[in-house]
């Protein structure tokens, strides 16, 4: 038996450099990134990455078209292309409430693969580069007193329009508004205990600032001072049930008031 | 009495056949998921039904996702957690070294199958409260029985991962599973092999392979990578004997998974397994047979071994090589010679084990997927002293092709051809060997 196994052993080896040579060393291979994809993007994000693959008539909340490199989680100002690790964020995290669920799981590699792959459906990453992340300060701390501040920016900045005075995006245009690919959206129920693009305090001050591009979404960078947008994310973190037990007066112990 | 000794030969065959196609009816791939989370039947398996690592990663998080649509009140409203898996089969056999009335013969015969179903219910009851019930069967001989059925109860401690308890008939997690095998044809025979008295019985008939009744204790990190299981359970066949469980096992497995940024292989993985399973070998009587529960004197019939998985190319379309060892002992009072009552010599011991190649090349949307595997079984002691030293070791070998012709979020249909052959050691008439040939084409789809 040991002589019938040694026969095979070149043959065993020979398939193992085949197969070793078709995974390159360096970053984002497009190639390995086309089949990562095909294996679990492509029923949602569709074979051309316009978000049309087979599962997209059935959701409510529609698959990104990758085409127009518009996207929605972002560090980086509003209009700019995403960084890699914008997109690696999504990946690892998911989107709460839809059906984009976390690849965690995936190894980094495969990651790294299928981002490379999602960029070539469009080609403003082959003539742009993205700018750099916008500089979050740190969270000043959880309090009843930001809370407060936090809830008369809420209202100055109308964000009850689509969001609904009580968070719960039953606002009086919630049911008028479309993305930019004409779909119907539901402004986000910020009051069910989990923020769709993250529950980190950062996630939601990085959306006033970076806006959710491709949504009526829009960034407040250039009107919304960073202590008012902390005092909002705090607001918006009170508006979720336990939130506020949970988070108030750790602010010395939890200074960027991130959960852990 | 020639057409009777042709009739049992018939017969014979026959139940071969069905016999395998009982063991190859897995509680595999469940389109349910698919439709529920949209994702197809590639997400979580590497190929189809051996999963991956998001597959497991879903199974060991109790078939959640874990985004806020996984109840039955968050889930769309359309999503029904039932799904069907058939797989009609054409299956010729050639048993080789047969007993008839012209003498030794090689008999081979085939036939379409009578397909089987299996009804796969899964779902996600509330927040962390996961099920299974999958009644199979429903061939012609009328037959439907629970091959398994059980609760999982998510994060029982807080939000950690490291403590889930399964409660009902469950697979003990296995090194590869018994259920999800890609062979249609062959199961694992390293999972039921037990040592044999030539003309004797044995009291143990555990199959690790088969779902056992208990309890698990699963836990795991976040990615998955670090994993362990610890089933407690009545192992199934048995009469049962007189203590809280009447057949108490206990089985354990260690997995660890190691990923590479760099290089040929993508991933890696090691881990240990052991098992005890315990029967009665005396019971009360009446009318001189056994009463049932009425057994004492446990006697245990262990395994355990190592394994190691290697993922060589992108975790997404690899050659898959796994090696799986086992070191059996089954207890001298458990093995019963020929007159059903005395005891073989000594216990037997066996060392076994298979390899197993899986490649699914990296093209045509992963329709492909080419698999191998050799098992073999080598006996150590003989339970009787006097038998040869090679009796009832087993070699077989199986290579398959399947090709996907269809998968989406809604069903999967798969062409499968399979040839594989199977030879044991002595136990043929007149202490030859034989040899169980066969070729099985079939089409294996779900919805």
């Amino acid at each position: 038996m040991t002589i019938r196994i040694a026969r095979f052993l070149p043959g065993i080896a020979g398939l193992l450099l085949v197969m070793g040579s078709a995974v390159a060393a360096d970053t984002g291979d497009v190639k390995n990134g086309k089949l990562v994809y095909e294996r679990y993007c492509m029923s949602c994000h569709g074979d051309q990455g316009n978000g049309q693959g087979e599962a997209a008539e059935y959701m409510s909340i529609k698959p990104r078209d990758y085409r127009q490199g518009t996207y929605k989680w972002r560090s980086t100002p509003s209009g700019s292309l995403p960084l890699d690790s914008d997109l690696e964020h999504t990946l690892i995290n998911g989107f709460y409430g839809t059906y984009m669920p976390t690849w965690r799981v995936l190894d980094e590699r495969s990651r790294r693969d299928v981002i490379a792959y999602i960029k070539t459906f469009s080609p403003r990453f082959a003539t742009e580069k993205p700018q750099d992340a916008i500089v979050i300060p740190p969270d000043p701390g959880y309090s009843d007193a930001s809370v407060a501040r936090g809830a008369a920016v809420y209202v100055k900045y109308n964000c009850s329009q689509c969001h609904g005075a009580g968070g719960q995006g039953d606002g009086p245009s919630a049911h008028e508004l479309k993305d930019d690919w004409g779909n119907q959206l539901v402004p986000y129920d910020l009051t069910k205990g989990h923020v769709k693009c993250g529950d980190q305090s950062t996630d939601i001050y990085r959306v006033f600032m970076a806006g959710l591009s491709g949504t009526p979404m829009p960034t407040f960078s250039d009107s919304l001072s960073s202590a008012d947008a902390w005092d909002l994310v705090h607001f918006i973190q009170s508006l979720s049930p336990g939130y506020a037990k949970n988070f108030a007066g750790t602010a010395a112990n939890n200074p960027t008031g991130d959960k852990k | 009495m020639r057409r009777k000794g042709s009739l049992q030969i018939f017969l014979q065959l026959a139940v071969f056949a069905a016999v395998m196609l009982v063991f190859v009816s897995p509680a595999s791939a469940i389109p349910a998921f698919a439709r529920k989370y949209s994702l197809r039947c590639t997400a979580c398996h590497e190929a189809w039904p051996v999963l991956n690592d998001f597959g497991r990663s879903f199974r060991d998080n109790g078939y959640q996702l874990r985004l806020g649509r996984d109840d039955t009140v968050t889930a769309d409203p359309g999503y029904w957690p039932v799904a069907v898996h058939i797989v009609p089969t054409y299956l010729y056999t050639k048993v080789t070294n047969q007993s008839t009335d012209q003498g030794v013969k090689d008999i081979g015969s085939g036939g379409v199958a009578d397909a089987g179903m299996d009804l796969l219910m899964a779902g996600v009851l509330t927040k962390n409260i996961s099920f299974l019930v999958v009644p199979t069967g429903f061939a012609s001989d009328g037959n439907v029985h629970l091959e398994s059925y059980w609760a999982y109860f998510s994060r029982v401690i807080k939000d950690s991962d490291w403590l889930n308890i399964r409660i009902g008939q469950h697979e003990v997690d296995l090194p590869a599973s018994g259920h999800r095998p890609l062979s249609l044809t062959d199961t694992y025979l390293l999972y039921s092999y037990h040592p044999g008295v030539p003309g004797g019985s044995n009291l143990s008939a555990y199959d690790m392979g088969e779902n056992q009744k208990g309890l698990e204790f699963l836990g795991h990190d976040q990615t998955d990578l670090t994993r362990y299981s610890i089933s407690v359970f009545s192992a199934q066949d048995s009469l049962g004997s007189r203590n809280a469980l009447s057949s108490p096992s206990f089985y354990g497995h260690f997995q660890k998974f190691f990923r590479f940024k760099d290089g040929p292989i993508s991933e890696a993985e090691i881990g240990v397994w052991g098992v005890q399973a315990n029967y009665p070998t005396q019971f009360l009587t009446s009318g001189g047979e056994p009463i049932p529960g009425s057994g004492s004197n446990l006697q245990a019939s262990t395994r355990y071994g190592v394994e190691a998985n290697v993922w060589i190319g992108p975790t997404v379309a690899p050659l898959h090589l796994d090696v799986v060892y086992g070191h059996g002992t089954d207890k001298k009072e458990l093995l019963l010679t020929a007159d059903g009552v005395t005891p073989a010599d000594r216990a037997g011991t066996w060392n076994g084990g298979f390899f197993e190649a899986i490649w699914v090349p990296p093209a045509d949307l992963l329709h492909w997927s080419i698999f191998g595997r050799y098992d073999v079984i080598r006996n150590q002691k003989q339970p009787l002293i006097a038998a040869p030293s090679n009796y009832n070791n087993q070699d077989q070998w199986t290579l398959g092709v399947i090709y996907t012709l269809s998968y989406s979020i809604r069903d999967e249909v798969a062409f499968h051809a399979e040839v594989s052959s199977n030879k044991v050691k002595g136990v043929g008439i007149a202490g030859l060997d034989q040899r169980t040939d066969s070729i099985m084409l079939g089409v294996d789809f779900a919805y």
